[in-house]
């Protein structure tokens, strides 16, 4: 009986707790069924259903919540999550979307929230208040009510994501993007002042006052505007933080941040290397996120529980000197953030930059500010393996190609070695990106060459020229090691004790990726010119070349200004010694020895010449047309002599000189290399005349034409002796500059020349109607004294050239064209036949 | 058609004229320069003893001064052209070896 009372009493108060909870939920406000529900909730408890009460109660209010509030809430977003890709861009663009929709969603369902949380207030107290009365029964009811908030929160954050559309962070992430892209563009409108500058406004109003206006002081219209927007996002992040979506809205602002980051970054770096980037990014972080994640957390409440909470247990991290002006002491989230938003800024600039590298370095040094700041980058990243890796695979494609000529790559190369000489200098990775250069052009025929004009030509490191005239690589290598000399003295004469402490102290070990086999960098000293010589291999190989080349450029001089060749011979024997230098030096030598010889015995052969009177002055030429360069010729490259029978005058003039010489030299005498040096020469015609300088060779053939206006190919190579194949070949200039004209005679093989003596002859054969023209022969066209097999193929490749390649289009003139067909001829590639050219078989 | 010459800018090389290649004390070239001798030519002149034997004037003389040959025959230097390259050295005692090899 007592058990049927027991029940009968159990299932009444459990019937009107239902009743009094139904009447709690659907108040609509209305409080007033709480307090009495505290007699209900007591009894049902002294029966021992606290729990089965409790679970009641949450599980009508997720009832209540599920239908009314979560269904209206994601109802809002429905019309963005069912639609496809494109459409959600459409609503993307829209201006007020998802701001609107988002702040007035949240608004309500907290409202709710809000409401639904007095309710189990209320069941709280009432239990509590229950517990009060009966200490014995205190620990498992207890339980219950400090239990009830906590699984309430639960079931609200669980019903929501369970709920959650797939698109929501989506949305989320919109939104702050959206929001943080309006904060930058008001902010860089502002650039100056600091909207956030009196931030403990938010720390007065972060406990309950969001909703209040804010006081604008009579500040500018756009600082109380981004103070606005940060609130509005404030509230935003307050209200799913309150729903339980704090994590999710943290990933959506965060990621927001770090997308708004990157796209300043690469907005900032762009294409233009010429000016460094590193510090405005790092400005711009403080000024735009770093700010509002500030005032976003102050409002929040955050970083004032981080400061009281983290005094004690300061993390390594916040150790580090950071204050933010207008933001003093910062808390720990703060540093953090400024920390992960500072690392991200490097390491998306270094990407961007480790990307565009090859192109950097081609215009280097213009672009040494992003050099710089790559740099900084890869010491904050330690991602140099990324730039290595990145670097080798872009100069494989781009660089070490057929169609990319030495010298470039030479130029790359050394830039190459400058850019990374500043990004480490310890030397490691420019020996792991300088490797496959090094390989790649240790296989091409032409470096040597390359670098010897490199190293000795006036246009020098600079292949475009921007560099000063005159100022070549050498030249530039060597205020390099001047400066580095000066540098290594300093440290040797300062040092005492303190200094060598100081020293060891800042001792640093090579980086990770050194190979441990190669030394380490006390002996790895960067040597540009050391880098280079050792892609041939040694450097004798190098001074070799570079005497041919020099003997070369000193053969075809009509001066004896050499000043030049001996500073760059100065600066050579620096690098490589005396002694390697000593046959360039004696080279040289002979120059200004000839120099001097040359002008004394010209006057004492003038001195004689007067005595002797001037009787023969119309018809021989005067000594001083006559130079000489008299080389020592032990000490010169093997130079390659051929016969040539000058004309009797010229011929006279050797024969005088060297008379003059020996006399003035005894014992020693003079052996002509006839086919050597060169001659500037007038031609006169009728009605013009022209101006030539060539090699002796054509000036012997035109003055056979004196004699003679005509000669067949045969009887003109025994009159100059030379052989009559090379005769041809040699006479190619001069038809193709209009002078002779070839004509087929009897005999095939044996052309007649017959020189163009009047205007109208000449009209004939050729377009060129100035008057007098004065053409320069460049050493292109004169042969080349000294034999080189790389000459000989340079030569050949431009012939292929002009048949191979038609994309710049074709810009030379008629005459040149001519010329060019005729060189062909001669060199029996093709024949011409009948005014036009055939291809010979 | 006429050609005028306006300069004839030629090369050339000079040679001692030695008869031999070689110098016989420092077995280096005559056109060249003896060991001690940084520039040929002018600057290491040679030397043609009574025998008609060249040799580089500088490497005569340090044989002779290691030799302390004193009851060497002492001979005027005869050169074929004299004067350019003897000229300085006519005046000093040379001792040249009799029957140098």
């Amino acid at each position: 009986m007592q058990l049927v009372d027991d029940a009968d009493g159990a299932l009444d108060s459990w019937a009107r707790f239902c009743d009094l909870s139904d009447e709690l939920f659907g108040g609509a406000g209305d409080l007033s069924a709480g307090p009495r529900l505290a007699p209900v909730v007591a009894d049902l408890c002294a029966r021992g259903l606290a729990e089965l009460l409790r679970d009641q109660f949450i599980r009508s209010l997720e009832g209540i919540f599920r239908s009314n509030a979560v269904k209206k809430f994601w109802q809002q977003f429905h019309p963005y999550c069912n639609s496809s890709a494109v459409e959600r861009i459409k609503f993307c663009v829209q201006e007020n979307w998802p701001e609107d929709i988002l702040s007035k969603a949240l608004e309500d369902i907290c409202l709710e929230k809000n409401y639904q949380e007095k309710c189990v207030l209320a069941l709280v107290h009432s239990l509590q208040s229950y517990e009060d009365r009966s200490p014995h029964r205190k620990s498992k009811a207890l339980d219950c009510s400090s239990s009830l908030m906590p699984r309430y929160q639960l079931m609200v954050s669980s019903v929501l994501l369970t709920t959650l559309p797939l698109s929501f962070p989506e949305i989320l992430n919109v939104y702050f993007k959206k929001k943080l892209e309006e904060l930058n563009i008001m902010m860089a409108g502002l650039d100056g002042s600091d909207p956030f500058d009196n931030h403990d406004l938010f720390e007065r109003n972060s406990t309950s006052a969001w909703h209040s206006e804010m006081d604008i002081d009579g500040q500018e219209p756009g600082i109380s505007e981004s103070r606005n927007l940060v609130k509005n996002i404030g509230k935003v992040v307050r209200d799913l933080r309150y729903l339980g979506f704090t994590s999710m809205t943290e990933d959506s602002y965060s990621s927001a941040i770090i997308w708004l980051l990157k796209s300043k970054v690469h907005e900032l770096a762009g294409d233009d290397y010429r000016i460094p980037v590193l510090g405005c990014v790092k400005k711009w972080i403080q000024a735009v996120p770093l700010k509002f994640l500030h005032a976003l957390l102050t409002y929040l409440g955050d970083s004032l529980d981080n400061e009281s909470g983290s005094s004690g247990l300061k993390s390594p991290l916040a150790s580090r000197p950071s204050s933010f002006p207008g933001i003093g002491v910062p808390s720990e989230a703060l540093v953090r953030w400024h920390m992960r938003l500072e690392y991200f800024a490097y390491e998306t600039l270094q990407d961007l930059r480790i990307g565009k590298l090859f192109e950097i370095i081609v215009d280097y040094p213009e672009s040494s500010p992003a050099i710089e700041d790559l740099k900084q980058c890869l010491e904050y990243t330690g991602q140099h393996s990324k730039l290595v890796d990145s670097f080798i695979s872009s100069l494989r494609y781009r660089l070490l190609t057929a169609g990319a000529s030495t010298n470039d790559i030479l130029h790359q190369y050394v830039s190459t070695i400058k850019a990374l000489r500043t990004i480490d200098p310890t030397g490691v990775f420019l020996e792991a990106v300088g490797e496959p250069i090094r390989d790649y052009l240790r296989g091409r025929k032409d470096t040597i060459k390359c670098i010897v004009t490199m190293l000795t030509d006036g246009s020098g490191g600079n292949a475009n020229g921007t560099g000063n005239a005159g100022d070549n690589l050498l030249e530039e290598l060597n205020r390099d090691a001047e400066n580095q000399e000066n540098v290594d003295y300093d440290d040797h004469t300062n040092i005492d004790e303190k200094q060598a402490w100081l020293n060891a102290e800042s001792w640093e070990p090579d980086p990770v990726e050194a190979d441990p086999l190669k030394g380490s960098r006390n002996r790895r000293k960067i040597d540009i010119l050391g880098l280079i010589v050792s892609i041939i291999g040694s450097k004798d190989q190098l001074v070799n070349e570079y005497r041919v080349m020099l003997a070369e450029k000193l053969l075809n001089k009509s001066d004896f200004d050499i000043d030049s060749d001996i500073r760059t011979l100065e600066l050579l024997k620096i690098h490589f010694g005396e002694s390697s230098m000593q046959k360039c030096e004696i080279m040289l030598n002979d120059l200004i020895d000839s120099k001097r010889t040359n002008s004394n015995i010209k006057t004492s052969l003038s001195k004689t010449s007067q005595t002797v009177g001037t009787v023969q002055e119309e018809t021989e030429l005067s000594h001083e047309v006559l130079d000489a360069t008299i080389i020592s010729s032990n000490f010169w490259p093997p130079i390659q002599t051929e016969d040539l029978t000058v004309p009797a005058s010229v011929d006279q003039l050797l024969s005088d000189y060297a008379k003059r010489f020996h006399q003035i030299k005894t014992p020693r005498k003079l052996l002509w290399k006839k086919n050597l040096g060169t001659v500037k020469l007038e031609l006169q015609f009728e009605d013009r005349s022209m101006q030539f300088t060539v090699a002796p060779v054509h000036a012997a053939i035109i003055m056979q034409f004196q004699e003679k206006p005509s000669w067949t190919s045969k009887t003109l190579a025994t009159a100059i002796g030379v052989p009559v194949d090379s005769l041809n070949r040699k006479i190619s200039f001069w038809t193709s500059k209009g002078v002779l004209t070839e004509s087929v005679g009897p005999d095939a093989d044996d052309p007649t020349f017959t020189v163009v003596d009047s205007t109208s002859d000449f009209n004939k054969n050729s377009t060129v109607n100035q008057l007098s023209e004065r053409f320069q022969i460049t050493e292109e066209e004169g042969e080349s004294s000294i034999a080189s097999v790389e000459e000989q193929l340079r030569k050949e490749m431009t012939v292929y050239e002009m048949f191979c390649i038609a994309e710049p289009s074709y810009d030379k003139s008629l005459q040149q064209l001519q010329s060019f067909l005729s060189g062909l001829v001669s060199d029996e590639k093709l024949e011409m036949r009948d005014g036009s050219y055939l291809l010979r078989k | 058609m006429k050609v005028k010459i306006l300069q004839w800018h030629s090369v050339a090389s000079w040679t001692w004229d030695a008869q031999d290649e070689t110098c016989g004390i420092c077995r280096m070239a005559f056109d060249g320069c003896c060991p001690d001798c940084k520039f040929p030519g002018d600057d290491c002149p040679l030397i043609w003893g009574s025998c008609n034997h060249a040799f580089h004037l500088h490497c005569i003389l340090k044989w002779g001064r290691k030799l302390h040959l004193v009851h060497v025959v002492l001979s005027r230097v005869q050169a074929p052209g004299s004067l350019a390259t003897v000229g300085k050295s006519r005046d000093l005692p040379f001792y040249m070896a009799p029957n140098f090899r």
